[in-house]
């Protein structure tokens, strides 16, 4: 027992709730303070995902090299589509509107289901979604390594755009996040919302450019509509990293895209540092 | 610099003998409500501003626990003994009033320190000492002395769905006392090990204290508390209506809800 450290210490208000605007800046700082646990806790969430399971963590690889095969299957020979491509592009989409779509959901129920944690133990809870959100970007990653063989087989060159293909993810990911975690101290009172969030990232699938592509769009003439969904650009980068080409969205889209995800971030840590202390009342 | 006076399976008077005393926690004038559960559109209005009606849990609280002292917490089944040891861990925080503490906190509750069913004991006590602040090494170095006190002998490395509520009690008194906390909050936990554990955990929390630990026990198992508390406090419907002495506590709490025989 630090009991010489104690002395020193003074006495600390606990249970302190946050109201500042600029919540996202403490966020930050309890991030930084707090990387150990960041680090463990994400390994764990990894771990426990593939756990029981034969193969584990290569389940991440596997399951777009299968998704991967039933597109080209579906897609090239099916359908005779004249796009050799298409099937990758969609295998890409589907890959980043994964990322998006598990980091939103499970920032949204990342204070509903940690609730044996919240009630033993006090730490800063943004570290539930962010670890949700880490785990998500990781696995993804270590998805796009299926990106390989397929650039290899389909002659594509290994450029510098592939930085594109971690900027997208990176995107996605920061998206759901941000987006997510105005929503995650309401869950745990209503769990409307983890059922509305299935939904729209359903729903969001086709709305979004994952199943076509901008271009696709472009040609029937709402291809500039699209682009008001933040996660057009990131679905856009990611191809246009692969095909080896710089971005072909212009850069006041990707700049309205990622302001989207600055400003939504900003918004939800405000209201998630204002509510979660009400909230786990629920839990 | 242990210049403070330690109590030792001694009944103290409040103040009294203590040369030099140091308060670990200091509740002032604490309110906490619950929140009724409403409908998504009040859900809505409350996110943004809009405060939702509730039930009070904890009234005018008003508490001072110094280092050195165990206390004890008495009451009926939902007149907010848990509730008090979380706004205290700072899970919970307050409506009105402060709460202060000094020194690490350390809240075991009566389901076990189980975070994850399927993590092992060990990988369990290595993120709840992770969570305190303490590094994954400095947890390793515990690790003996945790399988040795738990008694879980090979169990350590068994996910915790496998443990009994038991074995969760003793893994999580085991880490607490391990990471030596300057305030332990005890929750129910010692009614669930068994009579030679409970010995040993007593033992165990009063060495803690002579290392000038505060800890503060919810139980209703008074004879078990009367041996080990310097102090009680009973609490009724969210208020402290008797603090002082055991015996004067226990009384107060038989005066109120009388046996039935």
């Amino acid at each position: 027992m630090s009991s010489s450290d104690s002395v020193n210490e003074p006495l600390r208000i606990v249970g302190k709730k946050r109201n500042s605007p600029l919540s996202i800046i403490y966020q930050i700082r309890d991030l930084k303070q707090n990387s150990q646990i960041l680090k463990l806790l994400t390994d764990k969430e990894i771990a426990n995902k593939y756990r029981k399971s034969m193969l584990g963590i290569l389940w991440s690889i596997i399951e777009p090299v299968l998704l991967a095969i039933t597109y080209y299957f579906l897609f090239a020979i099916l359908r005779g589509n004249s796009d050799k491509m298409y099937s990758v592009w969609i295998l890409l989409g589907v890959i980043i509107w994964g990322c998006f779509s598990r980091t939103l959901q499970g920032t949204v129920t990342s204070l509903s289901n940690n609730s044996s944690m919240i009630q033993t133990v006090f730490f800063p809870r943004i570290i539930f979604p962010c670890v949700n959100m880490l785990s998500n970007i990781r696995l993804t990653i270590l998805s796009c390594v299926v990106i390989i063989p397929i650039m290899l087989i389909a002659e594509l060159p290994f450029t510098i755009h592939l930085i594109w293909v971690f900027v997208a993810i990176s995107m996605a990911g920061l998206l759901g996040f941000g987006f997510g975690l105005i929503f995650a101290p309401l869950n745990c009172s209503n769990r409307d919302m983890e059922h509305l969030f299935r939904f729209v990232t359903r729903a969001g699938f086709f709305l979004s450019p994952v199943m076509w592509t901008i271009d696709m769009a472009l040609e029937k003439g709402w291809g500039e509509l699209t682009l008001f969904n933040p996660m057009a650009v990131p679905l856009t980068l990611v191809r246009d990293g692969v095909s080896g080409n710089p971005p072909s969205i212009e850069l006041a889209w990707i700049g309205y895209s990622f302001t989207f995800l600055v400003v939504s971030w900003i918004i939800g840590a405000y209201v998630f540092e204002r509510n979660q202390a009400e909230a786990v009342k629920y839990l | 610099m242990d210049y403070w006076c330690i109590r030792l399976r001694k009944k103290p008077s409040r103040g009294g003998e203590v040369s030099m005393t140091l308060t670990t926690v200091e509740l002032d004038n604490v309110d906490l409500k619950f929140p009724r559960s409403s409908g998504l559109l009040s859900s809505i209005k409350s996110i943004f501003g809009k405060k939702k009606e509730g039930f009070t849990a904890l009234q005018n609280i008003n508490l001072k626990v110094n280092s050195g002292e165990v206390i004890g917490v008495i009451g009926r089944n939902g007149s907010g003994k848990s509730t008090l040891l979380r706004v205290i861990a700072g899970i919970y925080p307050t409506d009105e009033g402060t709460c202060k503490v000094r020194g690490e906190i350390s809240l075991l509750s009566g389901l076990g320190t189980g975070f994850s069913r399927h993590f092992t004991g060990r990988e369990n006590a290595i993120l709840y000492g992770s969570l305190l602040g303490h590094s994954i090494q400095t947890m390793e170095n515990y690790m003996p002395e945790i399988i040795d006190f738990s008694e879980l002998g090979e169990f350590i490395d068994q996910p915790l769905r496998t443990y009994s509520a038991g074995m969760k009690a003793r893994l999580g008194l085991a880490v607490a006392s391990a990471i030596k906390p300057e305030i332990l909050l005890v929750d129910e936990v010692l009614g669930v090990g068994d009579p030679n554990f409970r010995e040993k955990s007593m033992d165990r929390i009063l060495s803690m204290v002579e290392d000038a630990g505060t800890v503060v026990i919810v139980s209703h198992s008074f004879a078990l508390m009367k041996r080990i508390c310097s102090r009680m406090v009973l609490i009724d419907k969210g208020k402290i209506v008797e603090e002082g002495d055991c015996d004067l506590v226990i009384s107060a709490y038989y005066d109120l809800y009388p046996k039935k025989v």
